[in-house]
């Protein structure tokens, strides 16, 4: 994950080579005759420039280097211009043209993999626990209104002079009705946090952590986060529910954010760490330098419920736990120094397979 | 004006059974109601021209509430508006009744609150609707005054005594009096501080400056009064 600033130079470092380059490629070309297609190598600097500038920088570096080709040969007309000399030209522009056309056209399928990432990420983000909990939380308060304001009406309309029994009842058939509607919604979250058994596949975590950093990345460029990976090589794969421990990455990510917020710009640092931790563990760890947690919370952190956002259904966190330990791994919560906080879990490398079943493959050597 | 036109609440919600709820509650406080599921469909309708109130959902699916405010503001639709949010929050709320809102109630909300708020709402309506209408009478008779008796007006408006007036037209001071007899019968003030009161109103409308606070010469646009 390069950071903002890694990418800023580097784009200085390819339009000073991109310039060195034209430039002497221009000197080159005045001085030699038009026979020798020095403009070809033009090419090359609309190829550095596609590296680092958009569809419109393209463009116009193509027609300077066009027009330096022009350039030079006005410049070098000391004796007329031979037959091979104007093809030779001509094929040169040809050149840079096509490279042109063609850099323009890979910054064009760029932006629309770009584009198709984040759509991507925002229904990612959609079907996120935070997504969720929010959603959950409008689609129970809705009927409850509902509930509340027909209550009240009925109450009304009994009060009234004769009492008129035909819309009480429409109220109150109206209130049963909202209520099963709430409480379906009730049975939806009992299922969610009891956790459903994990779809097992061979999975390798350091990509799908990469993955899940891919579907934040709008929040980091807009929160101005410098985030880090430190993603060991010897971490081996691990049996697991790709979905299910990508909401919990997502869900762990999207916490820190909202922590980093409230930090100073310039010291919201995002570092995700995987490594193995002992033989039969890897350990994922995710610090940021927000907020943090008092010492008092870190024990209720994971606790239905819980939670220090305004809108938050507090329900994130206790799924995470629920996901890990159904995988047989451990989540918990330190502080950072100088400040923010960690969080860290742990999944075991057979996680996932039937731990019967596997001792009776080990055992049973003469399965051969 | 019409004394016994009935009120008509406005309710604007996507979610039908918060609608249907809310349609049982304001008749049963025997108010006419009608609602809408949409934004669309609500500007589409056809409004009667009684005094009323608009209940809005701050989240309606193709409009944020707020824009939607906006929006009728723009194309001057003076509703007073309630707005009823699931989502409430702080800055919302704000950015609402600076807008001129009635009142922003966040769900579930006490039906009490909701109640007082159309109310509120209606007793506002009502109030502008009779402005308006008094407004455009006193219009109706400034345009019935010849040109001399404007001119007259102005200076009267502005605390000249006749002779005054007399002296910057040039004509009799007799000739003063008659034409104020005349443009007082025909604006149908009682006295000058009546005359004074709707001079300030046409004012207030044509937004131009009368100037009688500081003596500067009037500029009044007679073709747009």
């Amino acid at each position: 994950m390069v950071s903002q600033e890694l990418r800023v130079s580097t784009a200085w470092v390819l339009a000073f080579v991109a310039i060195a380059i034209a430039t002497a490629i221009f000197i080159a070309d005045t001085i030699t005759e038009l026979d020798i297609a020095c403009p070809v190598f033009y090419t090359a600097v609309v190829l550095i420039a596609a590296q680092f500038c958009g569809k419109r920088g393209i463009v116009f570096v193509g027609l300077a280097c066009i027009a330096l080709t022009l350039l030079s040969d006005l410049l070098t007309i000391d004796v007329a211009p031979s037959q091979a000399g104007v093809i030779n030209t001509c094929i040169s522009l040809a050149a840079i043209a096509a490279t042109t056309c063609l850099a323009v056209k890979i910054e064009m399928e760029k932006e629309a993999t770009f584009e198709a990432r984040s759509q991507l990420a925002h229904v990612a983000r959609m079907t996120t626990l935070e997504g969720m909990t929010a959603n959950i939380a409008h689609e129970v308060n809705q009927p409850l209104t509902a509930v509340l304001i027909n209550g009240n009406a009925c109450l009304h309309w009994l009060g009234a002079e004769p009492p008129d029994l035909n819309e009480a009842r429409k109220n109150i058939t109206n209130i049963v009705r909202d209520a099963n509607r709430a409480s379906k919604i009730v049975v939806q979250v009992r299922d969610l946090t009891k956790g459903q058994p994990p779809v097992s596949e061979r999975l390798r975590l350091n990509e799908i952590i990469l993955a899940t950093t891919v579907l934040i990345d709008r929040e980091i460029r807009q929160n101005q986060i410098l985030i880090q990976t430190q993603l060991s090589d010897d971490v081996p794969p691990i049996s697991g529910d790709r979905v299910q421990l990508q909401q919990v990455l997502l869900n762990l990510f999207l916490n820190s954010i909202e922590a980093l917020r409230l930090a100073a710009v310039g010291s919201r640092h995002l570092v995700i760490v995987s490594t193995k931790s002992s033989s039969n563990n890897v350990l994922i760890s995710v610090r940021d330098t927000g907020k943090g947690i008092s010492s008092r919370n870190l024990n209720c952190l994971f606790d239905p419920f819980y939670t220090t956002k305004s809108g938050g259904l507090g329900i994130g966190l206790t799924i995470s736990r629920s996901i890990v330990e159904s995988h047989g791994g451990r989540i918990w919560a330190t502080p950072n120094s100088p400040c923010g906080a960690v969080f860290h879990f742990t999944l075991p490398i057979d996680a996932g397979v039937d731990r019967s079943v596997k001792n009776q493959l080990s055992a049973g050597k003469f399965f051969a | 004006m019409k004394k016994d036109d009935k009120p008509i609440v406005f309710v604007v919600d996507d979610d039908p059974s918060v609608r249907e709820a809310l349609d049982s509650l304001i008749r049963s406080i025997k108010l006419n109601v009608l609602t809408f599921s949409s934004a669309a469909e609500f500007l589409s309708f056809k409004r009667p021209d009684v005094p009323g109130c608009l209940v809005l959902d701050v989240r309606l699916p193709e409009l944020n509430g707020l824009d939607f405010q906006h929006e009728l503001a723009k194309s001057n639709v003076v509703l007073p508006i309630v707005f009823i949010s699931a989502h409430g929050d702080i800055r919302m709320s704000v950015r609402a009744i600076k807008a001129g809102a009635i009142d922003f109630l966040a769900k579930p909300f006490c039906h009490q609150d909701l109640i007082d708020a159309i109310h509120a709402g209606i007793d506002q309506d009502r109030a502008r609707r009779q402005t308006e209408t008094i407004l455009l009478e006193i219009k109706d008779r400034f345009a019935l005054l010849t040109a001399r008796e404007r001119q007259v007006m102005l200076e009267v408006v502005r605390g000249r005594l006749n002779k005054q007036i007399a002296a910057k037209f040039k004509i009799s001071e007799l000739t003063v009096k008659v034409h104020r007899a005349h443009l007082m019968h025909k604006m149908k003030a009682q006295t000058l501080v009546d005359l004074v009161r709707m001079a300030d109103d046409l004012h207030a409308q044509a937004d131009v400056g009368i100037g009688h606070w500081h003596g500067a010469r009037p500029n009044w646009n007679f073709a747009r009064l």
